[in-house]
């Protein structure tokens, strides 16, 4: 064991220590820390404020008022207090609990939304009847923005009701609309507030002519949609079962990343001390076993570095997800363990192949298998979580190595499966990687001393059985 | 005494190839063995197992006492023919990873490699990388790897392959120094000379079998060719009164020298009298077997084989140039 470690400790040295791994691993989180130190800057940073004037050309007579009434000043800030009312109920209760613990947290919160809602705009409405020219009240459109504080107010936008607005025209069923002009470079939330402004104000005239209360409709017709409650044998919870399938999609990216990084480097060394023939000095001091396990156990500690420092944000947000409830902590315990049973049987036919070649263009055939294994769960992901109790999903359970992932989809599923089935997958997932490493190792013990012209995967089978 | 090795009926293929065929052989402790054969003879393979990195297909083997040498890895030093180093490792590095693959620990192992890289002077390549060193050089560090636990057995495939004169000299001394120590040493090579200069014994093989197993003195004794160099003081000195002395079978000049082949029954001892009383000589010498002599007489039998075959072998035993075929 002791020597197993010692492999695995220059195993890893060696790795992480090459200009190669130094530069590709620190470049990418020094450029995701420059956006993250730039990003909050640019986010922080209050949207300008808006003045100008918006004309309506309203042939009805009806409209206008109602848009005017929506976009006072007192209307604006009313309806921006009750976004942040619905952003604050929408924040886990956990999370508004810690913020208010810290210090200065819940006024952090306040201020954060604050700025990200803006000032208030300050529009004129001018209301013109429909006799006015089109063409000529959307000439000051095309006209620049003076600088702020000189000048005339800028018009923002000019709004052309139709006259079949608020009454149909006569013999037809059907209400006519609204044309909306604006200049160019206008705030995309400014324009949303106009057509809210509009539909809210021919709304409110077509039922004053109908002869309803629009305060009654609004009542009659509003049903709040309440957040769902998961209960379970623990008691309630919130658990959200969205956020629960994202939990196989990290454990896939983590796997092939892992494998597509660990697993080239593993490649790579074994190709190296085979090349280099430093291997037979090495077999002589420990088994091929122990060789190829400590190199593994190697890899696997520089695959977690790699991804403490990508991923690894990732995991650390799959976490805080989990504390805060959205997540099922105990998905993230079986995660890991299946995450290292998928590993350590793809490191060890990895090794194999490593083993077995002479160089590194060698191996790609070889990989080949390896690599479209690893496809499968990318193809299996959508129809076994669509049915996650078919007879395929359970067969596919006990098959090493897809069964690491499948159960793991399963389980996070809305319907997950018995635990005797999960605990005979993990047992089953035990004995594949260990009959991965079985066989990688005899091919590693006799392929390492063996050169000459690349083998193919029935000469690996021949190797295995013949050691 | 008790044996560090001992080899019964070992049998190993390689598909249809039989590398080696029926071996036993028992290596006493602190012996000196010599394991010669030309190339392809099957050393390595018997190294090999005798090592567990290949496992025999039939026989049994006993090494330090154990069944298998992975029970005894820590008392087993092993430089094997095909060595390498990590090339970016740097060479103190190198030998203290080795030395803990090999069970030694603590402190001390730092020490023991700036020690022993002195002793191979090379006391200053300790931070160097290993690719930074001669292939002379890496050979050296290689050995140290190989003796830094003090092994109770070294197995030295090949030690002398690629090392100049000066440095031959030195791992001799080296692999003399861990006989004495009271290593069991046994060491294959191709060169016959090698093995001669070293070895109080020696293993012969040849196409996976064992041809010989003696002590050198036995060697000397039995393959004696009877035969004794005569250098006259002067060249022009007529061989004929050589040719008719009694117990003198032939005489056959090779260059300045008089290559005197005796009678079967004939005794230097009296015979080297009358040489000196025919013919004033430079120089007299019992020629001694060479190991050369006595493979090739092994292999070839006597008379059936042509000659250009014989010298061919020769030729292969000597310089290890090529692959002897017959």
């Amino acid at each position: 064991m002791k020597r197993t470690l010692y492999v695995a400790q220059r195993e890893f040295a060696a790795t992480v220590t090459t200009k190669g791994f130094v530069f590709g691993i620190l470049v990418t989180p020094m450029l995701i820390g420059l956006l993250m130190l730039l990003m909050p800057r640019y986010l922080t940073k209050a949207p300008p404020k808006i003045e100008g004037q918006v004309v309506i050309i309203d042939p009805t007579g009806a409209v206008a008022g109602g848009l005017s009434a929506y976009l006072t000043p007192e209307r604006f800030a009313e309806r921006r207090e009750k976004t942040k009312r619905d952003i604050e109920d929408a924040t886990p209760d956990l999370l508004r609990r810690q913020a208010a613990a810290s210090p200065g947290g819940e006024a952090a919160i306040k201020q954060s939304i604050d700025t990200a809602l803006g000032d208030v705009p300050r529009l004129h409405l001018l209301p013109l009847p429909g006799t006015a020219n089109v063409e000529t009240e959307k000439a000051p459109l095309k006209v620049p923005v003076p600088k702020q504080g000189s000048g005339p107010v800028p018009r923002l936008a000019v709004i052309v009701v139709e006259p079949d607005a608020v009454r149909p025209a006569e013999g037809s069923q059907k209400f006519g609309s609204y044309a909306l002009f604006v200049r160019g470079k206008l705030d995309d939330r400014l324009v949303d507030d106009l057509h809210a402004g509009m539909r809210d104000a021919i709304v409110a005239a077509r039922l004053q002519e109908s002869g309803l209360d629009p305060a009654r409709i609004r009542n009659l017709t509003s049903v709040p949609r309440p957040g769902s409650l998961t209960v379970t044998a623990e008691g309630e919870r919130t658990t959200n079962r969205e956020l629960n399938m994202l939990l196989p999609a990290a454990f896939m990216i983590l796997l092939l990343m892992s494998v597509l990084t660990s697993g080239q480097y593993l490649l790579t060394t074994t190709v190296e001390e085979k090349s280099s023939r430093v291997v037979e000095v090495l077999l002589s001091a420990v088994s091929s076993r122990e060789l190829m396990t400590g190199k593994i156990l190697g890899q696997m500690a520089v695959g977690l570095l790699v991804l403490a420092l990508y991923a690894g944000l990732g995991l650390v947000a799959l976490v805080s997800f989990a504390t805060l409830g959205l997540l099922d902590p105990v998905l993230i315990v079986f995660l890991l363990i299946f995450y290292v049973l998928a590993f350590f049987t793809f490191a060890s036919l990895t090794a194999a192949v490593g083993a077995a070649v002479n160089e590194m263009r060698e191996a790609q055939s070889l990989q080949m298998p390896i690599m479209l294994v690893l496809m499968i769960p990318w193809i299996l992901w959508l129809p076994l979580s669509r049915e996650p109790n078919s007879m395929l999903a359970i067969v596919l359970s006990f098959v090493p190595p897809l069964g690491n992932f499948v159960m793991l989809l399963r389980m996070a599923s809305q319907s997950p499966p018995p635990m005797w089935q999960v605990w005979l997958s993990i047992a089953v997932g035990a004995g594949g990687a260990y009959a991965a490493l079985w066989f990688a190792a005899k091919v590693f013990r006799v392929g390492l001393l063996m050169y000459g012209k690349p083998p193919t995967f029935g000469t690996l089978v021949r190797w295995a059985r013949m050691s | 005494m008790a044996n560090a090795i001992v080899l019964k009926n070992l049998t190993k293929t390689f598909g249809e190839t039989v590398a080696v065929r029926d071996i036993a052989l028992a290596v006493p402790d602190g012996a000196l063995y010599g394991l010669i054969g030309p190339n392809g003879a099957g050393k390595t393979t018997m190294v090999r197992m005798i090592l567990s990195i290949l496992f025999p297909d039939h026989g049994e083997l006993t090494v330090l006492g154990r069944p298998s040498a992975m029970e005894a890895k820590d008392r087993i030093g092993y430089l094997p023919e095909e060595r390498g180093l990590y090339k970016k490792m740097r060479v103190g590095e190198f030998l203290v990873y080795m030395a803990r693959l090999k069970g030694l620990d603590g402190q001390g192992v730092h020490r023991q490699v700036r020690e022993w890289l002195q002793r191979v002077e090379l006391g200053d390549t300790e931070r160097k990388r290993c690719e930074e060193l001669s292939k002379g050089m890496q050979q050296k560090v290689q050995f140290v790897a190989a003796v830094i636990h003090r092994p109770d057995l070294l197995i030295l495939d090949e030690p002398f392959s690629g090392l100049d004169p000066v440095n031959q000299r030195l791992m001799r001394d080296l692999v003399l120094d861990e006989h004495r120590r009271g290593a069991t040493i046994l060491f294959s090579t191709h060169i016959m000379t090698h093995a001669e200069q070293l070895c109080d014994h020696v293993v012969m093989i040849h196409r996976g079998e064992k041809v010989l197993d003696r002590t050198m003195a036995g060697i000397r004794e039995t393959f004696d060719p009877h035969r004794i160099l005569f250098e006259p003081l002067d060249p022009d000195s007529d061989i004929t009164k050589l040719r008719a002395l009694p117990g003198v079978r032939s005489v056959t000049p090779d260059g300045p020298v008089w290559d005197v082949a005796l009678d079967g029954l004939a005794n230097p001892a009296s015979v080297i009298p009358l040489l000196v009383t025919a013919v004033t000589p430079s120089r007299v010498e019992i020629r001694r077997p060479t190991l050369e002599d006595v493979f090739v007489s092994i292999v070839t039998g006597d008379a059936s084989t042509a000659l250009d075959d014989d010298a061919r072998l020769r030729a292969a035993l000597r310089d290890g140039g090529q692959e002897v075929r017959r």
